[in-house]
């Protein structure tokens, strides 16, 4: 926790420079809407969500805001590297999956700090108790380039001596947090890989639809989805606005709005070896996979 | 089926009317549901194809990508919608009749057996729609690309189309009650209205106590030509009755006149002989004036004879008196009465030298409570009808018997019987033609106006005989 402060007060520091130097900006970038890009995987296509961040990048840094919204990572990853938008909120898993060409900007704090983990879930009424029990299902991944709603699982099968292909009986992608949860619910899956922040939020948020199933297994943490741009977006003008807006978002009224929603503290700047854990499962896949 | 109690006309229309309008009621009911029924089953398949095309058009790029959760999703919002209409469960089947998915996958979880789900579908192109069912399950193929790629089937819920058929029902079931009471009411009062003429017709030819009289030409509904020739053809039935009536009344009173007339020769007769007698005496008495004992016994001889005259005189003036029936002070029956018919049928049975039998129960007690002047009539009239029937030097005869509340006059001859176109004057109310045999029908009326009855037999000796009985006692007579 000490470090991340630590980090974030250089951040916020970087990010003031950062707005300085947007301010120094050709005039016709700064009229430009900022581009952010976004995924059904994490964020539903809340339109209040949507108009009060809107709202606050507005507030915050003079600029409309236009959101690209893709179904998968991946089309949003194409759009990131194609230069068709400034920045997006992706997972860790997709950013270590073209090193050297995405980069962190910013990353959520939930709960005190930038961590999340992996929930593997089931049915509320079923017996199952540990993985093993899971032999056979039909199990709903969320994305295929998610850390918590693939990669993770995918790791502790390997980790357990197991592939996944012959462990699960048949399995598929809802590109969705939200929908592995109504998959498992509604019982069309029998068990489900989910992001534990997107399954904590909507305990909340829709207790009736996370009552009808139940958390087997927690993974260990790891960093959290962060909002990534491309290395050579990475000192613009639009990305450093993005940056200072995301620093600054319990500056606004909508900002905390947007917060609240979320039911995150804040953003800080990604701190080196953030998505360490999530590198250690992608070389475990590649070398037993 | 015949009703026990036969309804009146004003009530048997409107009953009738309601009858026909529940037939026709219940007629029209089946063709507005079975036409319901048809536009159901139009507006199901339209509905369905639509639904199935929509449906097919969103699956098929999933089913080709076997994206499970975008092909789930689609059908699991499809069957969220509201409506009358709407699936409630859809479910895709592959072609080896495996579940590919299903809008409730705890039903059909991803790949069980899905052949009896295709096995109870109807198919698109064929529905039948069976309206006892809440649900009607549909399938057909989904093609993709010119390919088929699975059966999609469908349930959907009709209850909305059973609610509408059960609304409809009801609605038409009130409607014709409604209806069939309305017109069934104002028909009652129709009618009513209509048969009031009747119903007043009706009362005055049904009038208590008294003999139906002609309407008054004032009430007769001039605007009504049907009922007002109704109204006039029963005055003129009246006045015929009437006037037959009153030619019946003067022929029986002119009846007795000519059996009185009969009689006053008879009486004559019975007058003269004791007559001459008494003369002859008075002469006796006249030239044995100065002998005490003639005289005395001349004077006994016409004491007798004066009373035999008077008695006679007496009788034939009681007979004349009237046999309307026993008025205030009207003497009751006795055993004199019979006696003196004897004294007065026996100058003609004399006269046409017939042998009277005459048989008079001593015991008579109780019959004074019948009028004497009707049963002197009946008597003398069938006495005077044996003695016509049996002719000179015949027999004839009269019993007179108290039996068990009743009392039994025969009067029977030795004549051949009644001939058959007398009867009916006896026996019958048919309408009697000027003639003979008035005295008969006079004797009907006399004995129905006591409340007996006669009819015609044998006497124990084998003689024809009229018997009549006339109840004595109050409750016979009741």
């Amino acid at each position: 926790m000490e470090r991340w402060i630590r980090v974030s007060r250089r951040w916020v520091l970087a990010a003031a420079a950062g707005l300085a130097a947007a301010s120094r900006a050709p005039r016709a970038d700064t009229r430009r809407a900022l581009r952010f890009g976004l995924t059904p995987v994490f964020l539903d296509n809340d339109w209040q969500l949507l108009d009060r961040l809107g709202q606050h990048f507005r507030e915050a840094t003079g600029r409309d805001v236009e959101y690209f919204q893709r179904r998968t990572y991946k089309e949003v990853v194409a759009l990131l590297l194609l230069g068709e938008i400034d920045a997006a909120w992706l997972c860790g898993y997709p950013l270590l999956q073209h090193p050297g060409r995405l980069e962190a900007v910013a990353i959520p704090v939930w709960r005190g700090q930038p961590l999340y983990r992996a929930y593997l879930i089931v049915p509320h009424d079923r017996a199952a108790s540990e993985f093993a029990d899971l032999r056979g299902d039909i199990h709903a991944y969320s994305d295929p380039d998610s850390n918590s709603g693939h990669l993770v699982t995918v790791a502790r099968l390997l980790e357990l001596g197991v592939r996944p292909e012959q462990f699960f009986a048949r399995s598929f992608f809802t590109f969705g947090h939200r929908n592995v949860v109504r998959a498992v619910a509604r019982r069309l899956a029998q068990s489900g890989s989910v992001d534990g922040y997107v399954y904590d939020v909507l305990s909340v948020t829709e207790p009736d639809l996370v009552a009808r199933t139940r958390v087997l297994w927690r993974s260990g943490w790891h960093g959290f989805p962060p909002v990534v741009a491309t290395a050579e977006a990475a000192g613009t003008a639009a990305v450093e606005a993005i940056v200072a807006a995301l620093s600054g978002i319990s500056a606004t009224a909508a900002g905390r709005d947007v917060l609240a929603m979320l039911q995150l503290d804040g953003f800080a700047a990604p701190a080196p070896g953030s998505f360490d854990s999530i590198a250690a499962l992608m070389r475990l896949v590649a070398e037993r996979g | 089926m015949r009703l026990l109690v036969p309804l009146p006309l004003s009530l048997r229309v409107p009953m009738i009317v309601a009858a026909l309008m529940v037939l026709m009621g219940i007629v029209a009911s089946q063709l507005v549901l079975a036409a319901l029924n048809r536009s159901q089953v139009r507006q199901l398949t339209d509905l369905a194809e639509i639904e199935f095309s929509a449906l097919t058009t969103a699956l098929g790029p999933y089913v080709q990508r076997d994206d499970i959760w975008e092909m789930f999703d689609i059908l699991d919002r499809a069957t969220l919608r509201v409506g009358g209409f709407r699936p409630i469960m859809a479910t895709l089947i592959d072609a080896r009749g495996r579940v590919i998915v299903s809008s409730q996958p705890e039903v059909h979880p991803i790949g069980t057996d899905g052949v009896d789900l295709i096995a109870r579908a109807i198919l698109l192109d064929d529905i039948r729609y069976d309206t006892a069912s809440d649900r009607i399950s549909l399938r057909n193929t989904v093609v993709w690309q010119g390919r088929p790629v699975g059966q999609l089937v469908i349930d959907f819920d009709v209850r909305e189309f059973a609610a509408e058929r059960r609304r409809t029902g009801w609605t038409l079931l009130l409607g014709n009650a409604a209806a069939i009471l309305v017109l069934s009411v104002a028909g009652y009062a129709l009618m009513r209205r209509v048969l009031a003429p009747i119903r007043r017709l009706t009362r005055e030819m049904a009038q208590p106590g008294g003999a139906p009289q002609p309407i008054p030409e004032a009430m007769v509904p001039a605007r009504d030509p049907e009922l007002a020739q109704l109204f006039h053809t029963y005055n003129s039935l009246i006045r015929a009755v009437q006037a037959r009536t009153s030619a019946e009344r003067r022929l029986a009173e002119r009846e007795r006149y000519v059996s009185l007339g009969r009689l006053a020769g008879g009486l004559a007769h019975e007058i003269n002989n004791p007559l001459g007698g008494l003369l002859n005496t008075v002469d006796t008495i006249r030239t044995y004036a100065d002998r005490p004992d003639v005289v005395r016994q001349g004077v006994e001889l016409l004491d007798r004879g004066l009373k035999h005259l008077r008695d006679v005189s007496r009788t034939t003036l009681d007979l004349h008196r009237g046999t309307d029936g026993r008025g205030p002070g009207e003497q009751g029956l006795s055993r004199q009465d019979f006696d003196d018919l004897h004294l007065l049928i026996r100058p003609e049975t004399d006269r046409k030298a017939q042998t009277l039998d005459w048989q008079v129960a001593s015991d008579l007690s109780g019959c004074d409570r019948l009028p004497a002047g009707p049963v002197r009539q009946i008597v003398l009239n069938l006495l005077l009808n044996a003695a016509a029937i049996s002719g000179p030097c015949g027999d004839l005869g009269v019993r007179v018997v108290r039996d068990r509340g009743m009392l039994s006059l025969s009067v029977w001859d030795s004549g051949p019987g009644f001939p058959d176109a007398m009867k009916p004057r006896l026996l019958s109310d048919d309408p009697v033609e000027p003639g003979e045999g008035l005295g008969l029908r006079l004797v009907r009326d006399l004995v129905k106006s006591l409340g007996g009855s006669i009819e015609l037999g044998l006497s124990p000796e084998g003689r024809n005989e009229v018997r009549v009985s006339l109840p004595v006692d109050e409750d016979r007579r009741a």
